[in-house]
């Protein structure tokens, strides 16, 4: 006998289990987490889960907190109704309806959706991403200014949170351990807590620091461009503007398409890139930037005819982008990144008439 | 009918469109005494088409016998294949039901529609972009049978052919 299987995997073009059955699972967990949710909320006001110090024996009913204590005595249950309300609407939604029958269906099942998000489609082009972002920063000499989409950023980011949580930690662990002394305590076990933090504490500073310093010694990057979006065939004068000091061995601007897969391995969310075409636009030796001066060069670039455009659906996307990658001679290679948006060939002219003389139902 | 017209029937695509026939197959499916066909043809011999062209189908569903259909849904969609998690849009869709419309559209029917200026048809290494028409038949019984047929929307060579030495 086969037993229903609640829980689908991906199998390269299909999927494991029963949509039936995974509907179900999945209304049921949600509608567990709702039920939770309005008992423990229930519980929670009508004080029985009150507790009583002195009388720790006796369910009572507690009144008179204060509304922020109310606020997070009902911060869980409101979660649980909240994420589960949300799940059972969804899972209602789409019972009973095909695949094709959800996507027609727009607007809740994506705001619903705990994992996807699309991108905001530009108008007139489903599925091509709007440049919105793109097209609001004008350039000094050429049309647009485009925006720096730096990975070095996001690094330099997560380092400095990092270093900044760890050492309020270790703050509180040495305040702690300073006033047990200064009252004339000595707390040995705080102590060996604290002598490994602190090191982690000042070597996550120490990465910060010469992360901030390389990420600023290269100097602001600029990228002008002639006209956004692009369309395949198109021809677009860019302006480089490298700022900063030192002597660069080679200064290279790429034309790039990369793919972006997003997927569900076991609990976790990941997301694969990959470039698929690569150009080299322009490359440069021995580049010396001198303090106050910056190197300029204006070049064009060429989208193939045949060109994918850019594309973003929930968990998929075509980009396309423009990188300079610079080999210093005495810093770290260096990478930026500026994103660019390829629309689809403009619409022909002349459409082509229908093929066929069938009798097409009203 | 136009003899340049490109027909196909719902496992005439590989093995992908007959599993999901199979995984959603009618209760006769179910006891093997029953095997639903959708033969389509599209009004492009090649099956590709440019953005804001018009795109006709016409189809035939054979094998459904007496078995009695509750609902027919024809629709034009794009769905996303490779590493990431599927992502279906819809372009076109419409659901019959009731005698009178599944009557006009079981089991011979067809159906025209003008494409969208986008998504393009696109072979990738780990992104693809597939445009389909799909039929998909719901019997009294609860049961289900969907027919998938491929068509292109520009031609838009494969990402792997034109993979160049990265740097």
């Amino acid at each position: 006998m086969k037993l229903p299987q609640f829980f689908g995997k991906k199998r390269g073009h299909r999927r494991t289990g029963s949509q039936a059955w995974g509907s179900f699972g999945e209304g049921f967990f949600y509608a567990v987490l709702l039920v939770s949710g309005f008992v423990f909320g229930g519980l929670v006001l009508s004080g029985t889960v009150a507790y009583s110090p002195t009388d720790p024996d006796t369910v009572v009913l507690q009144h008179g907190y204060d509304w922020w204590m109310w606020l997070l005595t009902l911060l869980l249950p409101g979660a649980l109704v909240a994420f589960g309300g949300s799940g059972v609407a969804r899972v209602i939604r789409v019972w009973g309806k095909s695949d094709e029958h959800r996507a027609a269906s727009m607007g809740l099942p994506k705001l619903l959706d705990t994992m996807g998000q699309a991108a905001q489609d530009a108008p007139g082009h489903p599925g091509v991403p709007t440049c919105e972002n793109l097209v609001n920063s004008p350039g000094t000499l050429l049309r647009y200014r485009l925006p720096l989409e730096s990975p070095e950023s996001w690094t330099l980011i997560g380092f400095g949170l990092f270093a900044m949580l760890w050492n309020a930690v270790v703050l509180v662990l040495a305040v702690s351990a300073g006033l047990d002394l200064l009252s004339g305590k000595t707390d040995w076990l705080l102590f060996m807590v604290l002598v490994p933090f602190a090191a982690v504490g000042v070597g996550g500073i120490v990465v910060f620091v010469w992360t901030f310093l390389l990420a600023t010694a290269v100097g602001p990057t600029q990228f002008e461009i002639s006209d956004h979006p692009l369309a395949p065939g198109g021809s677009y004068d860019v302006l480089l503007g490298q700022a900063g000091t030192g002597r660069f061995r080679t200064l290279e601007v790429f034309l790039e398409v990369e793919e972006l897969a997003t997927f569900r391995q076991g609990t976790d969310t990941r997301t694969e890139r990959l470039v698929v075409w690569r150009e080299r636009v322009k490359e440069w030796h021995d580049v010396e930037l001198t303090p106050g001066g910056r190197f300029e060069s204006r070049f064009m670039i060429d989208i193939p005819a045949d060109a994918m455009h850019s594309f973003a659906s929930a968990h998929n996307s075509v980009h396309w982008r423009i990188v300079l990658r610079g080999l210093s001679e005495s810093r770290p290679a260096f990478t930026r990144i500026f994103p660019l948006v390829v629309f689809p060939p403009p619409a022909p002219l002349l459409r082509r008439p229908v093929h066929s003389a069938w009798q097409v139902s009203p | 009918m136009n003899d340049a017209a490109a027909t196909t029937n719902g496992d005439s695509k590989g093995i992908v469109p007959a599993l999901r026939a199979i995984a959603a197959g009618s209760p006769a499916v179910a006891r093997g005494t029953l095997s639903p066909r959708v033969v389509l043809q599209f009004d492009h011999a090649s099956r590709i088409y440019q953005p804001h062209e018009n795109l006709g189908v016409r189809y035939r569903i054979e094998g459904i016998d007496d078995e009695k259909v509750r609902a027919v849904e024809r629709s034009a969609v794009w769905y996303t294949e490779g590493k990431g998690e599927e992502d279906l849009e819809s372009h076109f869709f419409e659901r019959l039901f009731g005698q009178d419309a599944v009557n006009a559209a079981v089991p011979n029917g067809s159906f025209a529609i003008v494409l969208p200026s986008s998504p393009l048809s696109y072979e990738g290494v780990i992104v693809k972009v597939r445009w389909c028409v799909r039929v998909r038949i719901f019997f009294e019984g609860g049961k289900d049978f969907v027919s998938e047929h491929v068509f292109e929307i520009g031609q838009i060579p494969p990402a792997r052919n034109r993979r160049e030495p990265l740097a």
